[in-house]
């Protein structure tokens, strides 16, 4: 499942974990967080970078902020339809 | 009539444990497998991208929580695990490749436990069902058996040897017996065979048409049915109940069970239990048992027969297979039955008495003569073997009993004779003399001198026999 860490560190931007559930419990907070990822994302500098990380690994790749935040969006609306 | 004890009930609710078990367990196999699906198809196209560019800027991690930022090169040289600790130095392609290959084998793992926990599935819905009839029954299972009232009779009737003798009811259940021929004993042998014959036509239809028309099946103990009914068949072979028609009654004149037959399924007895009527029986096997991976179970279309009430119904037939019984139709080959007694009663009275009936000498051709005219002694009175002789059944003929009841109890008759004790030697001296004879004669003696006086009075019989191969 796609995650991404957070990392505190100048250029850095944090983007909180998601993951795609079948329960409504699971759903339900799948949804707060991409909530918090879209939130975080907004709030970001323009300088910060966002780093993704490699599902089930622990090795963290580059990625476009304005990119990211697009893609939380969406993802956020995909688990609201969902649900 | 209790057919469904608590024993199985606690064994069905253990099976749905089970089953519940391997259920969930699976699914948790299914959700880490599909995990494992995932974390492959994000590699791939991680990978397919890779080459895109000739580094990338990463967090290269320092043990579990540090991180340093760093870049990532040699975009294309990808160092696969191939397992064992061996490594595998490939383009990003070629890795693809290989990842495709994982996963192939990935999605058979998760076909298969699907495949295993949708058996599983359906094995637990049918042992619940079937604990929540046999709950709301009570442990009462309702038998039944509907019988045809236009059975018709496969073998002739009884033909009493005196118009009005009655059989013997002791440790019988009581007999109805429809009565047409019963004391016709005028009938043409001829005309009996032939109508032997047509009967067990009719029978076997008769018998295919109950297979078809049952689609109701049980899971029932078939076995422990059978085997109930062949201890209660020695006994009451004679003389049978029935409530239906003659044809049945007739049958059991003639039915010895045989564990063979009674295990081809459809069960030969004519006995009718009479607690609800009657029903109709398939002897389907458990197939509950079927535990193999991946599951047979599909087999497991068993399924109880839910009447309107409550009670769960069981319903059970019986069909009547032909005996095999292999008859000569000489007239002298046997003693009757009553005539036997009488002979008894007259040798017991008759102290000196030479052992021979002055009516009627049975024409013995071979050793099996012997046993046909051949009578217990128990406590003095002379009785006959039902389980082999069934001296009632031959009217006019002598049936050698093929049946395999008939060798069992072989060795039962052995045993029996050699335990007779002569507590009535009223030996004739010619007899003693012939068995004398014989027994210089015959190295090979394995009559036991302590032998009945009708075995002596049977030497007599076999005076012109050359060799007495009395084996028993």
């Amino acid at each position: 499942m796609p995650s991404r860490g957070e990392r505190p560190e100048d250029g850095a931007g944090p983007v909180p974990a998601e993951s795609s559930t079948l329960h409504k419990e699971e759903l339900s907070s799948k949804i707060k967080e991409q909530k918090v990822v879209v939130d975080e994302l907004s709030n970001l500098k323009k300088n910060r970078k966002v780093y993704r990380q490699q599902q089930n690994s622990n090795i963290f790749f580059l990625a476009d902020r304005t990119e990211m935040l697009s893609e939380s969006k969406r993802m956020k609306t995909w688990h609201q339809a969902k649900f | 009539m209790l057919a469904w004890p608590s024993f199985q009930a606690r064994r069905a609710q253990e099976r749905v444990a089970a089953g519940t078990m391997v259920v969930t367990n699976c699914q948790e196999k299914i959700q880490h497998w599909k995990k494992v699906d995932n974390d492959y198809n994000a590699l791939q196209e991680r990978l397919s991208t890779l080459p895109d560019k000739l580094s990338y800027n990463i967090m290269v991690p320092f043990g579990p929580f540090a991180f340093m930022p760093g870049k990532l090169v040699h975009t294309n040289e990808v160092t696969v695990l191939l397992g064992d600790n061996w490594f595998a130095k490939c383009s990003a392609k070629q890795a693809v490749g290989l990842v495709e290959h994982r996963k192939e084998h990935v999605r058979k793992t998760i076909d298969d436990l699907k495949k295993v926990m949708k058996n599983f599935e359906s094995r637990v819905e049918f042992t619940e069902d079937l604990q929540k009839m046999s709950d709301a029954a009570g442990d009462i299972v309702d038998i039944r058996e509907e019988i045809k009232t236009d059975f018709e009779f496969k073998a002739k009737h009884r033909i009493a040897h005196k118009p009005h003798s009655k059989p013997k009811t002791s440790d019988i259940f009581e007999a109805e017996f429809a009565n047409d021929l019963k004391s016709k004993d005028l009938l043409a042998d001829k005309e009996l065979w032939d109508r032997l014959e047509e009967l067990e036509r009719q029978e076997e239809l008769l018998g295919e048409i109950d297979i078809d028309s049952k689609p109701d099946t049980v899971v029932a103990n078939g076995e422990d049915v059978s085997s109930e009914e062949e201890k209660e068949d020695q006994n009451i072979n004679v003389n049978m109940m029935h409530q239906v028609t003659d044809s049945l009654a007739l049958s059991s004149c003639y039915n010895s069970l045989t564990n063979s037959e009674l295990f081809n399924g459809q069960v030969n007895s004519p006995l009718n239990y009479s607690v609800n009527g009657s029903s109709s029986y398939h002897s389907n096997e458990d197939d509950d048992d079927n535990n193999d991976d991946g599951g047979d179970s599909e087999n497991d279309h068993d399924t109880l027969g839910v009447e309107d009430n409550s009670i769960p119904t069981i319903y059970f037939s019986h069909t009547v297979e032909p005996k095999r019984v292999r008859i000569n139709t000489g007239k002298n080959t046997t003693l009757k039955f009553s005539e036997k007694k009488e002979e008894a009663k007259r040798k017991r009275k008759n102290s000196s008495g030479s052992g021979h009936s002055p009516q009627e000498l049975p024409m013995i051709r071979t050793p099996a003569d012997i046993y046909r005219v051949f009578v217990d002694v128990v406590n003095g009175e002379y009785v006959p073997r039902k389980s082999i002789l069934k001296s009632r059944s031959r009217e006019n003929s002598v049936c050698s009993d093929t049946s395999e009841s008939s060798a069992a109890d072989f060795d039962d008759r052995r045993g029996v004779l050699r335990s007779i004790s002569c507590e009535e030697a009223t030996c004739s001296d010619a007899s003693e003399s012939i068995l004398e004879e014989e027994q210089e004669n015959h190295q090979k003696k394995l009559l036991p001198l302590s032998v009945t006086p009708e075995v002596l009075q049977l030497g007599g019989y076999l005076k012109n026999l050359s060799l007495l191969t009395v084996i028993l």
